[in-house]
């Protein structure tokens, strides 16, 4: 069991990142994170933190040392991109899991509903995984066949090709061999058989509900033909031919790759400078680049966050027709002032010098007439900014005479 | 006396275009060039730089978003020629290209997250836009009448600023 909070988990990955993609890299490199290496990371980053890394479980203890409890080492493999190649044997099992599961699919197609539906759903979420893992798999033997091809680290050529091999022969091979539509028993032939299946079930399967299921597996398998036709290509074009490619090397492809891997060039890398014009004539035959080039240039402007002040006063609006009304029902009066006062505090007790004022214009309203307090008393009201002695008023509805 | 072509000259440069050795202008800039290192800064406060190849204006402020789109442009598309196993800088400085096979080389690169994020080489009528008139318009690619498009001397700015990449600290 967790105790903590799932946001202060990850309000924690996010304030803690620079500490957890230390330890992330530590045990890329070692498979674990050694106990004084733990100590010193955390000691570099702030000593109090031991408590909430075990606490949050994102290190788990591993006899005398730690590793990253692997839900979280997952996560930060895909937010970081970066895949550790799999074994062909790491994604055959999917293969198998996927095999069982539509062999059974398909012997006990007539018999319990209920068994059914969870073998299609397991089948879906095996499928998913397998998509996942070849994309994955793609991805990172794309950046070791790129890295290789950069040769950023100056091998010789003989160690550059010995390791393209080397990549070529365990896992390029291997996976091209899953993805083999002209291999019979490949996983990506196994997935068609089970996209025809899905898609004659979706139409005669007796139950509408596992007709739903069908739709929904063959939907899946739409997508992930053409996730894995992309991923075949890449397989095909780049991958594959990766001896022949590291052949050519210069400082140029070193450097294309540097500036195209740099995962941050909109910031970290400055470009050439490029020279501004500062007036367009209207009759220039690139004013409408132009303009729309000058535009463009605020597109990657950081984003500007303004934080609301969540605790604004709300506006009071005077409902004229409201306390004429209420006026109405109490003439005639002898102190105007008063009856404002009282008014609006049966609305809201602390008022403003203005809302005071709004209330006393219905004193020029024509329907009125209006006449000094005949003993000369005044009263006091008290505002949230200022103290007002006013006169007592008589008010009373005015008399009309007609015509 | 101001030298031949003068108002030719000083128009393609406040454009924002390259003058590359292949045209009459350069020859004229280059017979006077300290004239026109003085002129653009007195005048205008531009800088003129002079390469081998081409000259071309600096101002003040500078076109951080243009340059990285073709910055890019040109790092993914000799990537790109390197993989089919074409000599890149020989493909930029001699073949013509149509738009549709520059495009392919866009729609089937392994940089497609790179591709996506940005938004000049994200769409085909984009990747178009950027070749048939920001390159043109700088004179970084011409089109030639059998519409296919080959670029200038002037692609070099781009391509030896990544290569010089190798070479230097690049604040992360």
């Amino acid at each position: 069991m967790i105790k903590s909070e799932p946001k202060s988990i990850l309000q924690f990955l996010a304030n803690h990142y620079e500490l957890l993609r230390e330890l992330f890299d530590l045990q890329v490199k070692n498979e674990i994170i050694r106990r004084e290496q733990l100590y010193n990371s955390i000691k570099e980053y702030g000593s109090d933190l031991e408590v909430q890394l075990i606490e949050h479980k994102i290190v788990v203890e591993q006899n005398d040392d730690y590793v990253i409890n692997e839900p979280y080492f997952v996560l930060f493999e895909f937010i970081l991109q970066q895949f550790k190649p799999l074994l062909p044997e790491e994604i055959e099992k999917y293969g198998q899991s996927i095999r069982t599961l539509f062999f059974n699919i398909k012997e006990g197609i007539n018999s319990d509903k209920n068994i059914l539906v969870d073998r299609i759903e397991a089948l879906s979420k095996e499928i998913n995984k397998f998509t996942n893992s070849v994309k994955n798999n793609t991805q990172s033997l794309l950046y070791e066949s790129k890295e290789l091809k950069a040769n950023s680290k100056k091998y010789e050529y003989q160690v550059k090709v010995h390791k393209a091999r080397f990549w070529i022969e365990n896992y390029i091979v291997p996976l091209n061999a899953i993805l083999d539509v002209n291999h019979t028993q490949s996983i990506y032939n196994e997935l068609l058989a089970i996209s025809q299946f899905s898609n004659i079930k979706r139409f005669d399967y007796g139950d509408e509900s596992i007709r739903r299921q069908f739709e929904k597996l063959y939907n899946l398998l739409r997508q992930v033909a053409k996730d894995i036709n992309h991923q075949s290509s890449i397989l095909t074009n780049e991958l594959l031919p990766l001896i022949e490619r590291i052949k050519t090397e210069s400082e140029y492809l070193r450097g294309f790759h540097q500036y195209l891997t740099n995962g941050n060039c909109y910031k970290g890398i400055i470009p050439p400078s490029l020279f501004v014009s500062t007036r367009d004539n209207i009759y220039n035959p690139f004013v409408y680049e132009n303009t729309k080039e000058y535009f463009e240039q605020f597109k990657n402007e950081d984003e500007v966050i303004v934080i609301e002040d969540n605790n604004y006063l709300t506006e009071w609006l005077f409902d004229r027709t409201e306390y004429k009304a209420n006026l109405d029902k109490n003439l005639p009066l002898n102190d105007f002032f008063g009856w404002c006062e009282n008014t609006i505090k049966q609305e809201k007790t602390d008022f403003t010098i203005d809302v005071f004022f709004m209330v006393t214009s219905l004193l020029f309203e024509d329907d009125y007439e209006v006449s000094v307090d005949e003993h000369k008393r005044k009263m006091t009201i008290s505002t949230d900014s200022a103290e007002l002695f006013m006169p007592w008023l008589n008010i009373k509805k005015r008399d009309y005479v007609s015509r | 006396m101001y030298p031949d072509e003068h108002k030719e000259i000083v128009t393609s440069l406040m454009e924002g275009k390259f003058i590359t050795v292949v045209d009459v202008l350069f020859k004229t800039i280059k017979k006077n060039e300290e004239f026109y290192i003085d002129f653009f800064q007195k005048s205008f406060g531009f800088e003129l730089i002079g390469t081998h190849d081409f000259y071309y204006l600096l101002s003040k402020e500078t076109n951080e978003n243009t340059s990285r789109d073709i910055s890019i442009f040109f790092s993914i598309l000799c990537y790109e020629l390197d993989k089919e196993g074409k000599n890149f800088l020989d493909e930029l400085n001699f073949s013509e290209f149509t738009l549709d096979e520059i495009i392919d080389y866009f729609k089937n690169s392994s940089w497609s997250d790179v591709i996506k994020a940005n938004k000049q080489l994200s769409s085909v009528e984009n990747i178009k836009k950027l070749i048939g008139t920001t390159l043109v318009k700088r004179n970084i690619a011409v089109k030639q009448n059998n519409e296919r498009y080959i670029f200038t001397k002037a692609h070099k700015l781009f391509i030896d600023f990544a290569k010089d990449l190798v070479n230097k600290e690049q604040p992360s």
